[in-house]
């Protein structure tokens, strides 16, 4: 299953309205990577997760991932995907077993096989005590735990995360990269959209960076550093997205409500 | 239109800062709520003026709708007071259960808590700026409702009637507003958190069979012997009727009739609300603020509740029944639990089993009651049809929810049409809620009827069945508890509905006609029926809600 190509964009382009939001991408992307995909806040990250999950089905371009054109085999496709949104939102009147049963009989899992996985990986995150108390009770960071278990059910080949990290405490942020690390070695394939820097600079095996919903940055950090010289990703990104007066800007910015 | 709305209150800033609040940060506010509503109503990539408009425009004229039957019946009322009696009686329920179903969602509203909290506000300027948007709803609807009803007036009792009808009209408003101001921070007063969130849905059950019940007792008032020349008599206790004072204070201005009981009218009309008011603002709204924050954290601090993961043998029997196709059976399963909890569906579905309770309970307290004559007439074939009004709040209620981002879960999953989450849910709905009470219903009529009367509930059950399935099916497809409950809402779904429901009406006089007409007509309609719901949940659910159309309506982000 290693270094297939799994996903193909070929011109992908999407309008809001009359808002042009990405322009023309074109990535092939190969199985057993962690691809960090990142960009400053509009660029069209989101927009593109939401289309390569099927959530947003309107958009030119030609897409086919595991060789099925995602026009018109959404569905087969939908099988072998995994989908972390970016803002944990879930029916609050139920418990995290009950939404993740749902989502396991929606995907043609046994209950009962749904029910073992759920508390296996709920475990995990130590919130095995709370798979029977409802999602309306949890913090942030839970929702986000129930929303990582429930991707991951039907043990999908490829995962899309966006922003997965959010509201996580530190020992479940260190607990997941290790986690993507592993389902990377054993082949699955992580589309990692983030704004987190150090993250997707330490497990990603590629990294993407869009601006103005443009790719104008792939390859491994290395590659890219070999180029620039950058120490990190965070000056690479900076000056990549043409951002480099930061300390202008604060002072400009206190200026401007100290008056 | 919101300058022209926010210059409405310049000649009371003088009033609403003798209330406790800052005149421009509540000016502000409530320019704020109305630009929102401006735009909300829109909807998501619908950009045109014409599109706001168009829904304000609907919406106005399902109402002058609803207010012109109410007018029309107006034109035989000879008596002025009892023409202004009913109708700020009528007005008064309409605006009661506007209240129910949108008043505590806007006043109780914490999204906008982490903006307005930090803010510097004063005293009671966010409840005050809260009840003004209200206000201007509610007067809205209040005149929309009675347009006809004004004209009619102006037509018979003169134009200075009519006029004053219309100030009084705004007093109504305010009255009620304060009314249900008056209990709601009551309420507030009695718990906090999660109590007082149960306790604000169960009061709102209780004041909407309360209304209902003051509504069908205000109309049995009336001697209705002469239907062209009803009276009402004025008793010590009408003095205590809000409707009275109103429809007094116009006879009194229309006629220049000033005396003891007329002027008694008039100060109540004109002081109550004031009254009510400044009540509102020195004892309930200083908890307010507290209350709200407590409203907002009161799920995560109060005690966490453990969910059986047992199916009931019920849920296992009507899941059997139900939902026969193994694709339906997970949205079945899903939305059979969250209606037990989801608060916004109870608020919304409740009371209308309380009004049908009411309307079923009335009749029997009526002088002209008679036992014998009761078992000789078909009358259980009305109890039995009023139950459509079930069907259709159980439609409706399986939309609105606070769960308004949920819909990515649905279209993620590898379904390859959204049609049977829409079918488990009503499924679900109707086996969990309407089932049991039907068949309770239906015990109750046999015992007075008889047992033959059993052929004749189950066509009625699949006549109602098939009214709920199509008023669910073919509104707008928004996922189960996803929809926000708006304050204005289009009229092109009242209109779908009503003309929905007079066709479950024709079907019900189809009904009675082939009860009448040989023995075991009536059982025609089985068949009939039957392949009617086969046909509208094999074929016409998923011609009607595609993907498509789901992706229009609903926002994935």
């Amino acid at each position: 299953m290693h270094n297939q190509t799994i996903v193909e964009i070929q011109n992908l382009q999407k309008k809001y309205g009359k808002k042009q939001v990405l322009h023309g991408i074109d990535l092939q992307i190969t199985s057993g990577q962690i691809i960090g995909y990142i960009g400053p806040n509009g660029a069209g990250k989101s927009t593109t997760v939401k289309i390569l999950c099927g959530l947003i089905s309107e958009f030119t371009g030609n897409i086919t991932i595991f060789g099925k054109a995602l026009r018109t085999q959404t569905l087969d496709i939908k099988k072998q995907i995994g989908y972390i949104p970016e803002n944990a939102v879930l029916y609050e009147s139920l418990t995290p077993m009950e939404f993740m049963e749902f989502i396991g009989e929606m995907r043609g899992l046994d209950t009962e096989l749904t029910r073992g996985k759920a508390e296996a990986l709920m475990n995990i995150f130590e919130m095995k005590p709370n798979l029977n108390q409802r999602i309306a009770t949890f913090s942030k960071g839970m929702r986000q735990k129930v929303l990582i278990c429930s991707a991951l059910l039907h043990n999908p080949d490829l995962i899309f995360m966006d922003e997965p990290l959010s509201g996580l405490d530190a020992n479940s942020v260190i607990m997941v990269k290790e986690m993507l690390i592993h389902l990377a070695r054993e082949g699955k394939t992580i589309f990692y959209s983030s704004h987190l820097m150090d993250v997707v600079e330490k497990i990603s095996d590629r990294i993407i960076l869009i601006d103005q919903g443009k790719v104008i940055a792939d390859g491994s950090f290395d590659e890219l550093n070999e180029l620039s010289n950058d120490e990190n990703l965070e000056k690479m990104f900076t000056r990549l997205t043409g951002n480099t007066n930061h300390g202008e800007k604060a002072t400009a910015f206190i200026n401007a409500f100290e008056k | 239109m919101i300058r022209f709305l926010l210059s409405l209150f310049i000649p009371f800033r003088w009033f609403i800062e003798k209330m406790g609040a800052d005149y421009n940060q509540f000016i502000r506010i409530l320019q704020l709520k109305l630009t929102i509503d401006n735009r909300s109503m829109k909807g998501l990539g619908n950009n045109s003026k014409n599109a706001t408009e168009n829904v304000l425009i609907k919406q106005s004229f399902s109402q002058i709708f609803i207010g012109l039957f109410f007018g029309l019946f107006l034109i035989l009322v000879k008596s002025a007071f009892t023409f202004y009696y009913f109708s700020h009686t009528f007005l008064m329920v309409m605006m009661a259960m506007m209240i129910i179903s949108q008043f505590t969602s806007i006043l109780f509203d914490t999204s906008e808590n982490v903006i307005i909290q930090p803010l510097p506000i004063k005293g009671n300027t966010v409840s005050l700026a809260r009840n003004a948007h209200v206000f201007l709803y509610l007067s809205t609807m209040a005149f929309n409702l009675s347009v006809v009803s004004i004209i009619v007036a102006s037509f018979k009792f003169g134009i200075i009637s009519g006029l004053i009808f219309i100030f009084t009209i705004f007093l109504n408003v305010l009255f009620t507003l304060s009314l249900a101001n008056m209990m709601y921070l009551g309420i507030m007063r009695l718990a906090s958190g999660e109590k007082l969130k149960n306790l604000l849905m169960y009061f709102q059950i209780v004041i909407a069979i309360f209304f209902m019940a003051a509504y069908q007792f205000g109309l049995n008032m009336v001697d209705k012997t002469q239907i062209t020349d009803m009276v009402l008599p004025v008793y010590w206790f009408t003095y205590l009727i809000p409707p009275a004072f109103f429809s007094g204070m116009v006879e009194a201005i229309s006629t220049l009739n000033f005396d003891r009981s007329h002027l008694i009218f008039i100060g109540e009309a004109l002081a109550l609300p004031v009254v009510a008011i400044f009540f509102i603002g020195k004892y309930l709204t200083p908890v307010f603020t507290r209350k709200l924050m407590d409203l907002e954290q009161g799920d995560r601090v109060s005690k966490v509740k453990i969910e059986t993961s047992r199916n009931s043998f019920y849920f296992r029997m009507m899941s059997f029944i139900f939902v026969p196709r193994k694709d339906e059976k997970a949205a079945f399963k899903l939305i059979w639990k969250m209606t037990g909890r989801e608060r916004q569906f109870k608020q919304t579905f409740l009371p209308s089993l309380g009004y049908i309770v009411i309307m079923m309970i009335i009749p029997f307290f009526t002088k002209s009651f008679n036992y014998s004559e009761l078992i000789q007439s078909d009358r259980y074939l009305l109890i039995l049809y009023i139950f459509i009004f079930v069907g259709v709040t159980l439609s409706g209620a399986m939309s609105t929810g606070n769960n308004q981002q949920v819909s990515w879960v649905f279209k993620t999953m590898p379904i390859e049409s959204p049609a049977i989450y829409f079918k488990g849910t009503i499924k679900a709905a109707f086996a969990r809620f309407f089932m049991p009470i039907y068949v309770l219903l239906t015990i109750l009529l046999c015992t007075v009827w008889g047992l033959w009367i059993l052929p004749d509930a189950a066509i009625a059950l699949l006549a109602i069945y098939l009214f709920s399935l199509l008023a669910y099916y073919l509104s707008k497809p928004t996922f189960p508890f996803t929809m926000e409950k708006m304050a204005f809402q289009g009229g092109g779904a009242f209109m779908k509905l009503f003309s929905l429901l007079i066709t479950t009406v024709a079907l019900g006089f189809l009904h009675k006609f082939l009860l009448h007409w040989f023995d075991y007509a009536n059982l025609l309609l089985i068949p009939v029926y039957g392949a009617a719901i086969f046909y509208v949940n094999r074929f016409l659910v998923y011609k009607k809600i595609t993907w498509i159309e789901v992706d229009s309506i609903n926002n994935y982000s």
